[in-house]
């Protein structure tokens, strides 16, 4: 049985760790939800490779031995399914949100889509910072207040609450399932 | 992931046990440093870390890595900047052997103690080669 793949990489005859570097490289071009196949002969990469993928959130599917040459098959993962190992603990539903917000609670409101989505529409009030940016300009928020962070489906959210707690803030809220389930109020920069 | 490493040693073993796991962590998306003092200049020297001598007795090897195809170090050294390694020169170790950052490979920083102690302040890993 033939497996295809979105892209082969040919690692025969590289000792280690040259196919994991090239792995990661050629997994670059790949579109999440894409399978490369890396064919090795390095015997020792068939372990290097399950813990590569684990170790960065990609999927291992598995090996096939055709001689001396190992294939193996992995799928770069997309970003809803990175976020699933395990989430971050502090969530809010969109209740709870829309209650503060109704009861004139000053809360933060961190939204971390790209930032055409958030010109579209957002909650009033809510910052933008694009999850991508958010290594750079997480000191543009206060680390002792409590953020309550929203993507679209509350998976980005999860990412950024985790990486804001990780750079020592307080308290980073993720607000599930997002502002595709969003009733309340909301605003737009741009001229429709 | 961040990992911090210090390269001490200046030979052909100790390169590859530096390079190898810091091109590794980079290939697994960490965040990685390495800080070059002693002898371990040796292994970001323009002429020197490519030919770098093998500990005494164990030349026979040098056939086991041509077979195996282990990349030279001049490679790896290139390949872990690519990844975006971030690589220290200790600044005292260069004043006492009198080496300028010139003579070394490109794109290397040059610090002390305190700067490898900052980026190592938050590592999750740190190793001594």
């Amino acid at each position: 049985m033939s497996i295809s793949a979105d892209k082969v990489l040919d690692a025969k005859g590289l000792a280690c760790p040259m196919p994991i570097v090239k792995t990661k490289k050629t997994m670059n071009e790949l579109e999440p939800g894409q399978v490369i196949e890396v064919q090795a002969t390095d015997k020792g990469s068939t372990t290097d490779l399950k813990a590569w993928a684990e170790s960065t959130g990609n999927q291992y599917l598995g090996t096939i031995t055709e001689g001396d040459v190992l294939k193996h098959y992995l799928r770069k993962a997309s970003e809803d399914e990175l976020s699933d190992e395990s989430p971050h603990p502090h969530t809010a539903t969109l209740e709870e949100v829309l209650n503060k917000l109704d009861g004139n609670e000053k809360i933060k409101i961190l939204d971390v889509r790209e930032s055409a989505e958030y010109a579209f529409s957002h909650i009033p009030n809510a910052i933008s910072i694009p999850l991508g940016e958010l290594e750079q300009r997480f000191n543009e928020l206060n680390p002792e207040e409590d953020v309550y962070i929203i993507c679209r489906s509350g998976s980005r959210s999860d990412m950024a609450a985790k990486k804001l707690a990780e750079k020592g803030f307080k308290k980073p809220i993720n607000v599930v399932s997002g502002m595709k389930a969003w009733t309340g109020p909301t605003e737009t920069s741009v001229e429709k | 992931m961040k990992v911090a490493i210090i390269a001490a040693n200046g030979g052909m073993f100790d390169a590859y046990k530096v390079f190898n796991i810091a091109t590794a962590a980079a290939a697994t998306d960490a965040e990685v440093g390495i800080f070059f003092t002693f002898e371990g200049l040796n292994l970001i020297h323009k002429e020197m870390h490519k030919q770098l001598p093998m500990p005494a007795g164990t030349e026979h090897f040098q056939e086991g890595f041509k077979r195996e195809n282990v990349p030279p170090v001049d490679q790896l050294v290139e390949m872990a900047q690519e990844m975006g390694v971030k690589m220290i020169a200790c600044q005292m170790t260069m004043d006492v052997m009198t080496l300028q950052k010139e003579h070394f490979v490109d794109g290397i920083d040059v610090g002390g103690a305190a700067s490898f102690l900052h980026f190592a302040s938050d590592a999750d890993i740190t190793l001594t080669f």
